[in-house]
């Protein structure tokens, strides 16, 4: 994998240079999980119960049984799993290019509350047509979203952490304009869209195996073949290991920013089209996920490659998925999944610290390895 | 140079992950979901009157607006010493449990309930997003749960849903009024065709006349205001409830008092998450409202934000009026000066509704359909004063009887033609 020693092409050596990837994000799991069960047993005697130290036990064990425990729960997980994996696709793709996208939040609502509004002007139409033009609106609706970040970075050098952040605001009120307006559900006294119609996403397996969660498998080797070969992907890469030097080489990093952040909010986009038409079919104006933020943990925890996200958002689905089963059996509170997370999100940023602690070897960082997960740039780096 | 960009981003990494945290679900804090100690059933003495309780008898010059006990009392009235095998079950809205508002206090009631007909303890799933209401509720349905209670408007499509698909188990949604066609589906165009009560005979919509309680909180508002200038603070005006007691505020301010000028704000029109979760901007609303407009009370229907509100108000030294439960209680105003302005609260009786909907479940009384929430069956109220002032005169205790004899008598209008529209 790394190019700055002669690859070791034994196998001892792959496992080696396997380990070194994903020795880090594993560890951070396993001590995210330990210290989750340290803050259940610790945080007992504070909501007045007694003390169990079996509870970590019981919580994780429902987590297990809610995510994976049988068909529907595996099918549950999917489900989760499809919007992370969408969207921290599309961030991962903007780490590749050292663009650190906050705002696929906003990215996710507006793309569906946009196939909400194209699903509404075709939703008596035959489905074969309705179900593509539906999720075009939502890809087309996230797209723009990033559009105007990335034009501003590419322009004006705004750096895209701000507006992105900015642009989620406008997204949520945009979303409650929309549902208590123009896309309102007539006659509703809540502000409420229409239902999807025909651009309801038939459901393939199970209760809630949906046919976005095909499509959002299917674009993981459409994103690695963009990023991996084609000129454009070794572009983008390029840019964000060295925009200076991808300048020089002739690239032109002003157009490459646009289009990286318009794929990324595509991305985004079409996670919030499969969500509200395979499973919402209507947004209200208050409507309320956390996608978005979840999916930077996944593009990080992923090292924004296709494969390495994949994973993570099994993972991070996986414990969205077994939460509800964990507060039923456990009566562990949601909250528990979000300290696990953070906490992940934690040792992956403070990688040297894990690293110095279990003596593990750093990975050069070169357009070939999967490191280029934070290093972003102002302004200063666009003439 | 790389490793200073790196970390630049790393900390932003850190405050958005902490940030989006906060904004979805405010806090990490691993508390189990046990309530916050505010409402604790009647046991104590002291005139922290729950709303959950019935009514104390009413000695002092209570605004409560009457003695006897709730429909559900009198109807299922079970015995303290019965066991119930009952296993009930409650999806909140998104947010969290130990919100003081509508997810606390309607789980809140499903305990009580369970108490009451001597069931196991309810568990509760709070969702994490809108995405997961209806799989959230089947968790439920795959245990076998017999009575799901579904909290807010927003899970009323997936309650419709599941209760068609499960007519053998109970369904009680908190602020849902159902609304289905002939094969008992959620009806998009509002014509209501089918009756929920053989559709859905399972599922008890449980809703509640706002503005009733708005009305009264008006009269109790324009009665003590020196300077005929009242005040409501919304939090938002696209949710019905929310414009429906403000509306009923008006109207009863003006009733009490032509000459009163009512002054109504909202501090968002578009952000629920400021709207109903941030106390902080709420009082900064508000201060800036108080300046403006000069009122000598003020009324929040505003969540959490009007908690800030209300903070404000004390502040500015003008009195409060608190919303949906009784305030003075559940904010501990009595230790708590930065409250103490608080009058009355405006309440919808959330947890003995949820709780007499579970008695009639286990009594075998229940029946399906909606369930009006009215000052005919005690659903609405206004809260003892209790901040030892007086200022609720047994004058003004007069206007708040009439009133809601007239309300049961359905003398009294409470709501424009436009009720519950902005």
């Amino acid at each position: 994998m790394s190019v700055a020693q002669p690859p070791d092409r034994s196998l001892s050596g792959r496992i080696r240079a396997a380990w070194g990837i994903v020795a880090l994000p594993l560890l951070s799991i396993l001590l995210a999980l330990i210290v989750g069960a340290l803050v259940m047993i610790l945080s007992a005697p504070i909501a007045g119960k007694p003390v169990d130290l079996g509870l970590p036990l019981t919580a994780y064990g429902a987590l297990f049984q809610g995510s994976v425990g049988n068909f529907d729960a595996i099918i549950g997980t999917l489900r989760t799993t499809a919007p992370l994996l969408l969207a921290g696709l599309g961030i991962g793709l903007g780490f590749k290019a050292g663009l650190f996208n906050i705002g696929a939040q906003g990215q996710f609502l507006i793309g569906g509350i946009a196939s909400i509004a194209f699903a509404q002007l075709v939703h008596d139409m035959d489905p074969l047509i309705a179900i593509p033009f539906a999720l075009l609106g939502g890809i087309l609706g996230g797209a723009l979203w990033a559009f105007i970040p990335g034009v501003l970075k590419a322009t004006r050098g705004a750096h895209e952490v701000v507006t992105t952040i900015m642009m989620n605001y406008i997204a949520l009120s945009t979303l409650s304009y929309l549902a208590s307006g123009p896309l309102k559900l007539p006659l509703s006294p809540q502000p409420v869209t229409a239902g999807v119609g025909n651009a309801a996403l038939p459901i393939l397996l199970g209760r809630d195996g949906h046919l976005g969660i095909l499509i959002a498998f299917l674009v993981v080797p459409l994103v690695w073949f963009l990023l991996y070969r084609t000129t454009r992907g070794f572009e983008i890469r390029a840019v964000g290991a060295n925009p200076d030097a991808a300048r020089y080489a002739g690239m032109k990093p002003r157009r490459l920013i646009i289009l990286t952040m318009s794929i990324a909010g595509g991305l985004a986009g079409l996670a919030g089209a499969g969500n509200i038409l395979g499973v919402n079919h209507q947004m209200s104006a208050s409507f309320s996920t956390t996608v978005g933020f979840d999916a930077i943990t996944v593009a990080l925890l992923g090292r924004s490659n296709p494969v390495g996200i994949v994973f993570a958002s099994l993972l991070l689905g996986a414990m969205r998925a077994g939460a509800p089963l964990m507060q039923i059996e456990a009566g562990v509170p949601v909250e528990l999944v979000d300290v696990v997370q953070a906490i992940i999100l934690l040792f992956l940023v403070a990688n040297a610290v894990l690293r110095r602690f279990f003596r593990l070897r750093g990975v050069s960082a070169n357009l070939g390895t999967t490191e280029t997960m934070t290093a972003t740039y102002g302004s200063e780096a666009i003439r | 140079m790389h490793i200073k960009r790196a970390s630049v981003a790393l900390i932003a990494a850190l405050t958005i992950a902490a940030c989006s945290g906060a904004a979805a679900t405010p806090t990490p804090l691993p508390a189990t979901p046990t309530p916050a100690p505010v409402v604790t059933p009647a046991p104590t003495p002291a005139p922290t009157a729950t709303p959950v309780v019935t009514p104390a008898p009413t000695a002092t010059p209570a605004a409560t607006p009457t003695a006897s006990p709730t429909p559900a009392a009198s109807t299922a009235a079970p015995s303290p010493s019965a066991s119930s095998t009952l296993k009930i079950g409650v999806v909140t809205d998104v947010g969290r449990v130990d919100d003081k508002n509508f997810n606390q206090f309607s789980f809140e009631g499903a305990k009580l309930g369970a108490t009451d007909i001597g069931a196991a303890a309810p568990q509760v799933v709070v969702p994490n997003s809108a995405d997961e209401y209806a799989s959230d509720i089947q968790q439920y349905v795959s245990q076998s749960y017999d009575v799901i209670v579904t909290v807010g408007f927003n899970l009323y499509s997936a309650t419709v849903a599941a209760a068609l698909a499960n007519p053998n188990i109970w369904f009680i949604g908190v602020d849902q009024s159902i609304c289905v066609d002939a094969t008992g589906k959620d009806d998009p165009t509002f014509a209501c065709k089918g009756d929920p009560k053989t559709l859905l005979p399972h599922y008890i919509g449980i809703s509640f006349e706002e503005d009733q309680a708005g009305y009264l909180a008006g009269i109790v508002a324009a009665s003590i205001s020196q300077s005929h200038i009242i005040g409501a603070i919304g939090g938002i005006n696209l949710v019905p409830a929310v414009v429906r007691y403000i509306q009923g505020y008006q109207l009863g301010a003006m009733a009490t008092d032509p000459t009163v000028s009512v002054k109504i704000g909202y501090v968002s029109k578009s952000d629920f998450t400021k709207a109903f979760a941030d106390p902080a901007g709420g009082q900064t609303y508000a201060t800036q409202f108080i300046q403006a407009n000069k009122p000598d009370v003020l009324f929040q229907v505003a969540g959490s934000t009007g908690n800030g509100v209300l903070q404000a108000a004390c502040t500015a030294g003008i009195d409060g009026i608190g919303v949906d439960v009784d305030q003075w209680g559940s904010l501990s105003a009595a230790t708590d000066p930065t409250y103490g302005c608080i009058v009355t609260s405006a309440e919808k009786h959330l947890s003995n509704a949820v709780e007499a909907s579970i008695q009639q479940i286990s009594g075998g009384t229940a029946a399906g359909g909606n369930v009006e929430y009215n000052a005919t069956n005690d659903g609405i109220g206004v809260s003892m004063e209790q901040d030892g002032k007086g200022l609720i005169t047994p004058a003004i205790q007069t206007l708040l009887d009439t009133a809601l004899a007239g309300m049961k008598a359905g003398s009294v209008t409470t709501c424009p033609t436009t009720c519950g529209q902005p």
